[in-house]
């Protein structure tokens, strides 16, 4: 079921952003429960990113993806026999509290923008890869992985050869694992993982062998380095060429130096949960020094510092599908409670077998957190690299700029534009963060982050002038 | 940790006033500290527009036109300078300035405070009402919604966050000395000086300078001043880049050397909530459109609420307070414009004593008497 954009007040009691398996699981709860609920989603078709054109993916052979995203067929079939209603292609630009009128969200269809009025939201805007920011990395050819296996997804497509994989962390080897399932030959996968990672694993060893990651990681692992040159503890990683990338470079675990020819090179150390949306409603974010980001602070039911705003997947920290499935669910349960569908005990009697599962969900993770935990110099660039990809402020600008006395991103943008163009920050926010932490030597925690503010996706100045003004609820400016 | 130093002046505050008179200090050979707070602070610095301004200034003081068309006139020597001296480009230019008037009540409002304040400007720099035709002969591309203008050929504009950080990179090459991430608790006299306390430590000088924005009341209090400041907020709205196509500027709107367009000029009493609303975005968003139409399909990257810090006569304040010899208070919302003034003039007076006539009439005295 599909709704056109509406312009009403308050089309929804619940509003769920994003439909991915957090969005699609907590939107099915809820609605399920009678609950008028409406989901927004930025593609055309749901699944969100790991289970991205689930419905309606042109590769034919079940192989190449694997079964993990069958998982996510059932998650959308019980969304669409729920009751729920969908907006697709909605933007979401704007998610903002304000004293009187509330929670207000505004989006956009085809270039029409619309506010609405809700009561309650459950943000599921899920995880951004992040960044790896290496001498070269702006150069065409050099993508992401995750955006490289997007387009795998929705329009099997294979990037050019020679094609090198660079980094660390599961979705490199299950994209390694997918290419070559699709016939695509690969010259090597540079594996970024610190040799001593794997010490601090260690500890985290049993919980990782009874997850479900065990068995599926290793078997992946396997086939990969059967089927593909690897070339293991990598540093010194660069992309070289002109116009384009034409060769990678980097140092072999031996010490050795190598240089191969790559018309392709995709970079992947690991995903952060995506923070546009929470910080720009005010949302309050902590370090951790785990997973090394910034997350939303979250409850046990998933709420944020924001009242009637829940955050449940990877977006409030990365723990994966299944665990986000389960995430989404206990904010909607949550919800269903704050809106007095459920009582106290009603509450807990719901949540139950959903932490049960949510438990079991994110067994492991401690295992894959510090074995996957990217090398500092992958995370702190050398001076001449860039940093703000938009406006070209490289790691020598902002270390500079500390020197000068800026203590946090937010002085640092105001002196570099650093984290001012458009994708406000989101790029190089952790990367800011470290670095400048490491330049002052505090931690990150004491550096903070930017003061993102709405409109966190581009909108045009008639799409913003077009909004129905019935729906703002304010004083207008005196002039 | 306790800490003291002795130097020359400490400076409180390390916006655009606090900076540029700390450099003006440091230019003229005293020993500063510079005291600022952290990366999250009210910050009008950041959300400035940037225009070197002159064409609605005034409110009635002719001290006021004056100390801004002096500060104007120091403009292009002060920005080769600090260039020069930071190798930092400000991006000053002075094309002449628009106010664009989009309702014959807006002309009707402008046409009247042109009036009011043209016996106090200087006659070779008048502002003056256009008509429709004329802003169209004027100016390419503005829309059937643009009724007229006021203009004045002296106006101009800056990249302010280059002049920010040039006037922070110039005093740290003099050899000033700031300290970040404090927070000044109180100012207290010290036999024929002063201690200035921070949390932990203390900081002795001869003089104290408050440029703390919308902190000043708090230190003001401190001495037997009145209340100085208020928070007003603007919204700023910006675009992604495009070709140049606009060279003069607009108080409304201007398009910066790297082809954003800013977008702003909103006034509302919002407290100290510094955010952003739906409806003055939306409200900018149709003005800009109506004015050049050909912006409609542009893309808004991001947007930007600040506080500016205000009087509440909306003209400067700057004093050397009365009972506390050396210990002086500046703040004006036209940080920008008067940077040069604050620099060359107002330093002088704290270091020196040499007060700019026309800057003794707006001590904080008039405040008192008003309440």
């Amino acid at each position: 079921m599909t709704a056109s954009p509406m312009t009403s007040q308050k089309p929804a009691d619940l509003v769920v952003i994003g439909a991915g398996p957090a969005g699609l699981a907590a939107a099915a709860l809820a609605a399920g429960h009678g609950i008028r609920t409406l989901l927004l989603d930025e593609q055309p078709a749901p699944g969100g990113q790991i289970y991205r054109g689930v419905t309606r993916t042109p590769i034919g052979d079940p192989r190449v993806l694997g079964p993990d995203y069958r998982r996510g067929q059932d998650l959308v079939a019980a969304f669409e026999s729920s009751g729920a209603k969908r907006v697709v292609g909605a933007s979401v630009w704007s998610l903002t509290r304000d004293a009187e009128a509330g929670l207000e969200i505004g989006y956009s269809v085809a270039g029409a923008g619309t506010l609405i009025q809700a009561p309650r939201v459950i943000l599921a805007t899920g995880a951004m890869e992040r960044p790896f920011p290496i001498p070269g990395w702006t150069l065409p050819g050099v993508m992401g992985a995750g955006a490289a296996q997007t387009l795998l997804k929705t329009s099997a497509l294979v990037p050019d050869g020679p094609l090198v994989l660079a980094g660390t962390g599961p979705l490199l080897w299950l994209l390694a694992v997918q290419y070559v399932r699709a016939g695509v030959s690969i010259g090597a996968i540079l594996d970024t993982t610190p040799r001593a990672n794997w010490r601090a694993a260690l500890p985290h060893m049993a919980g990782f062998v009874r997850s479900s990651y065990a068995i599926k990681g290793l078997k992946q692992l396997r086939e990969a380095r059967s089927k593909v040159r690897v070339i293991s503890q990598v540093t010194g990683l660069r992309a070289l060429g002109s116009d384009r990338i034409e060769a990678v470079a980097f140092r072999r675990g031996d010490g050795a130096e190598e240089r191969m020819p790559a018309a392709t090179l995709l970079l992947h150390q690991g995903v952060i949960p995506n923070p546009n949306l929470a910080s720009a409603a005010g949302c309050a974010q902590d370090w951790n020094p785990d997973q090394l980001c910034w997350m939303p602070r979250t409850d046990v039911w998933n709420a944020s510092t924001v009242d009637g705003v829940w955050i449940a997947g990877d977006g409030a920290g990365i723990g994966g599908a299944i665990a986000a499935e389960h995430q989404g669910r206990l904010a909607a349960v949550a919800a269903l409670s704050a809106m007095g569908v459920l009582d106290g005990a009603g509450q807990d009697r719901e949540a139950a077998p959903i932490r049960k599962a949510l438990a079991g969900a994110t067994r492991g993770r401690r295992f894959l957190d510090a074995l996957y935990r990217p090398a500092d110099q992958f995370r702190v660039p050398e001076d001449d690299t860039l940093v703000c990809r938009c406006e070209e402020v490289t790691a020598g600008q902002l270390r500079e700029a500390v020197r000068l006395g800026c203590t946090g991103p937010n002085q640092t943008k105001t002196f570099l534009r650093c984290g001012m163009g458009p994708c406000q920050g989101r790029l190089c926010g952790t990367t800011v963060t470290e670095l400048i932490a490491a330049e002052r030597r505090v931690p990150a925690s004491e550096v903070g982050h930017y003061r993102l503010r709405p409109p966190i996706k581009p909108i045009t100045l008639a799409e913003l002038a077009a909004v129905s003004k019935d729906d703002i609820p304010a004083v207008a400016a005196e002039r | 940790m306790s800490g003291t130093s002795e130097q020359d002046v400490i400076v409180v505050g390390g916006g655009l006033i606090g900076i540029a008179s700390a450099l003006g200090l440091r230019q003229l050979g005293l020993s500063v500290l510079l005291l600022d707070e952290g990366d999250v602070a009210h910050r009008a610095a950041r959300g400035n527009f940037g225009l070197v301004w002159l064409q609605s200034k005034g409110g009635g003081s002719g001290d006021y036109v004056r100390w801004t068309r002096r500060s104007i006139d120091h403009w292009p020597d002060f920005s080769r300078e600090l260039t020069e001296l930071t190798g930092i480009d400000l991006g000053y230019r002075r094309p002449g300035g628009y106010h664009l008037c989009l309702s014959d009540t807006e002309f009707a409002s402008r046409s009247a405070l042109v009036d009011r304040i043209a016996p106090n400007q200087p006659d070779d720099a008048k502002t003056v009402m256009l008509d429709a035709a004329e802003v169209r002969r004027r100016i390419d591309g503005v829309g059937e919604g643009v009724v007229g203008a006021s203009y004045n050929e002296l106006d101009g504009d800056c990249n302010s966050l280059a002049l920010f950080r040039a006037l922070h990179e110039g005093f740290n090459r003099l050899g000033g000395r700031y300290k970040p991430s404090v927070r000044v608790d109180a100012v207290e006299r010290d036999g024929g000086a002063y201690r200035v306390r921070t949390g932990e430590d203390s900081f002795g000088a001869s003089k104290v300078v408050f440029a703390a924005g919308l902190g000043l009341n708090r230190f003001a209090g401190q001495v037997g001043m009145p209340e100085i400041v208020r928070p007003q907020r603007g919204q700023i709205i910006v675009t992604e880049r495009l070709r140049p196509f606009l060279s003069m500027v607009f108080s409304q709107i201007r398009q910066l050397p790297n082809g954003t367009v800013l977008i702003g000029d909103t006034k509302e009493d919002a407290g100290f909530d510094n955010g952003t609303t739906s409806i003055i975005m939306r409200e900018l968003a149709e003005r800009a459109v109506k004015t050049l139409p050909h912006l409609a399909n542009v893309n808004i990257v991001r947007a930007w609420g600040a506080l500016r810090v205000l009087t509440h006569d909306g003209l400067p304040c700057y004093e050397e307070a009365p009972d506390w010899p050396g210990v002086f208070f500046a703040t004006s919302h036209s940080a920008v414009t008067l940077a040069p003034g604050h620099a060359r003039e107002f330093a002088r007076w704290v270091a020196f004593g040499e007060a700019p006539p026309d800057l003794l009439g707006f001590s904080s005295a008039r405040f008192r008497a008003a309440a």
